[in-house]
């Protein structure tokens, strides 16, 4: 094909030389933390006082890997003429053995109760231990990051409209 | 009425039951067939006489999954059949069900979904142009096929999530708007992948080793690729001119002067081609639709009615996915689910290709061949 037998050869080792003296990227990750964007899917958090046990996560799941266990509790509330009804979490487990990471149940929380986390140093030496319960869950609360500010072509995010309608309310 | 038959014992007994030929499998699990593609091989000492794909190993019944969920969560299927094509597969699904429930995609979100292919068609080319040669022995390519990747996919991963799956598709358009200054950096990372490409390119094209492997070798004519429906870069490499985003425009396409590659040789080498040059095409398109983003203004999706249900009827999306034609029949019965959705998957028909382009070549070439017809085993199976 070529004219010069070996030149294409030559070529790539120039490419060769070409990097050998330039910079390395490799990344430290052990000694050190990877940067990862506010979106990246790496662990579900879940904020249980938030959550009313309506189980929409527990249906929507694609694979029905989150498992939800709870009791009616009575409130008094004074002045009121019945005492109110009242939904108590007992149990909050995603089997993230069996998650496939789609994040519709934080899409369909109507409650603000799930969140994506980058945490992503969970791993287990068994696939049973990959059952994460209520608390569990919750320790990943303290690593969800702000969400990223939209576009400013697009639609501002729901945070930034509720904030402003919260803001002319008052 | 009595039969003869002859019987032969004693030495060379069974010789006929053995053959002169040697049958040999190879795979399921063979780090050549990068999947659990099998293939059964009739070899006539170093040469293959007839070779059959074996499929579905790695079945998954996709499609009778598809049947018991609802159109949200059935995009987490589509992603999953070509793992390496995950958001174009989506974008097909996604747009079977906006066309038959009659939803029009904001203009944005339809500019933004073609950025985002063309990127995806990138990171796609480039796993195959860093394997390709590794398969036939080249270990270098690979670093810098990854490297290129790994560049594109922080891009995919600060707007969607996700570094594969990226399920940013919806029903309607998109599921999020992309954060601020999200374009600029994905054109400083397109810029920066198209001035490191040639790197890549000058280490493998005309690498005289790489030349002497693969070119010549497993030639397939135009016809032969027709006649097993094969498309995307396999078809296109025999000389098949057929590109969905110029033939029958989705998306952004018919605004966008789509350039298609062809070559006429049809053997591995071209095909390699075609993929390579196809990366640059992708650069330049991505580049053009991150521009008219950001003349666009409005909402990147639509809102949905709580339940989301397609009318009663039937429709076909098909979409020139990074592999070749992908395509969707939805079948809907007016419920929540769909009633079938039936795949068309490319690598499926390019594999069937095999069983022509083998026999006649040698063991060595087959894995040459093999590689070269660039597929997803989960995309064969389902």
């Amino acid at each position: 094909m070529s004219g010069v037998p070996g030149v294409g050869l030559g070529k790539g080792l120039a490419v060769t030389l070409k990097t050998l003296v330039s910079r390395s990227t490799t990344q430290q990750y052990p000694d050190v933390e990877p940067e990862l964007p506010p979106r990246s899917r790496g662990v579900i958090a879940l904020r249980e006082e938030n959550c009313t046990v309506c189980m929409l996560c527990s249906r929507e799941c694609p694979d029905w890997c989150i498992y939800i266990d709870s009791h009616k509790e009575e409130v008094v509330v004074p002045g009121a003429a019945r005492p109110r009804q009242r939904n108590v979490l007992d149990r909050f487990d995603i089997d993230f053995s069996l998650c496939m990471y789609c994040g519709i149940c934080i899409e369909v929380c109507p409650f603000d109760a799930l969140f994506w986390s980058p945490e992503f140093e969970y791993a287990e030496y068994d696939i049973r231990d990959l059952i994460h319960d209520k608390d569990r869950l919750g320790t990943w609360m303290e690593t969800v990051p702000p969400p990223p500010s939209h576009d400013p072509n697009g639609e501002p995010s729901k945070e930034e409209t509720n904030a402003a309608k919260k803001a002319s309310a008052s | 009425m009595t039969t003869t038959r002859e019987l032969t014992v004693g030495a060379g007994a069974g010789a006929q039951q053995l053959g002169a030929d040697m049958v040999l499998n190879i795979g399921p699990q063979h780090p050549s067939t990068h999947g659990v593609l099998r293939l059964r091989l009739v070899l006539d000492g170093e040469r293959v006489i007839s070779a059959e794909p074996i499929v579905g190993y790695m079945h998954r019944g996709a499609e009778k999954l598809f049947e018991v969920r609802d159109y949200r969560q059935i995009l987490v299927l589509t992603n999953r059949h070509d793992w390496l094509s995950a958001f174009s597969n989506e974008l097909g699904a996604a747009m079977a069900v906006e066309r038959l429930m009659g939803i029009e995609v904001p203009e944005r979100a339809v500019w933004l979904r073609t950025a985002l292919a063309e990127i995806n068609r990138m990171l796609n080319h480039l796993m195959f142009l860093g394997s390709y040669p590794l398969e036939i022995g080249a270990i270098t390519p690979v670093f810098y096929a990854f490297r290129e990747r790994e560049t594109l996919q922080a891009v995919m991963e600060e707007i969607s999530g996700g570094r594969m799956h990226y399920m940013f598709n919806q029903v309607g358009g998109v599921k999020a708007e992309a954060p601020a200054g999200w374009t600029s950096r994905a054109r400083d990372a397109l810029g920066l992948v198209e001035k490191r490409l040639p790197d890549l390119d000058r280490l493998i094209r005309k690498n005289d080793i790489f030349l002497a492997r693969t070119v010549g070798v497993g030639v397939l004519t135009a016809a032969q690729a027709a006649a097993y429906g094969a498309s995307g870069p396999v078809a296109r490499a025999s000389g098949l001119d057929f590109d969905l985003r110029r033939d029958e425009p989705y998306l952004a396409y018919g605004s966008l002067d789509v350039p298609v590659v062809t070559r006429t040789a049809g053997d591995c080498h071209a095909r390699f081609e075609v993929l390579l040059d196809q990366v640059y095409v992708s650069l330049d398109l991505a580049r053009q639709c991150l521009d008219r983003l950001d003349t666009i203004k409005g909402p990147v999706n639509v809102r949905l009615p709580k339940v989301v249900k397609a009318p009663e009827g039937h429709t076909y999306a098909w979409t020139e996915n990074p592999l070749g034609i992908n395509g969707y029949y939805l079948v809907s019965r007016g419920d929540k689910t769909p009633w079938r959705m039936k795949l068309r998957t490319a690598s499926y028909s390019n594999v069937q290709c095999l069983s022509t382009l083998l026999p006649g070549c040698l063991v060595p070439d087959l894995i040459a061949i093999l590689g070269s017809m660039f597929f997803v085993v989960g995309d064969i199976d389902k």
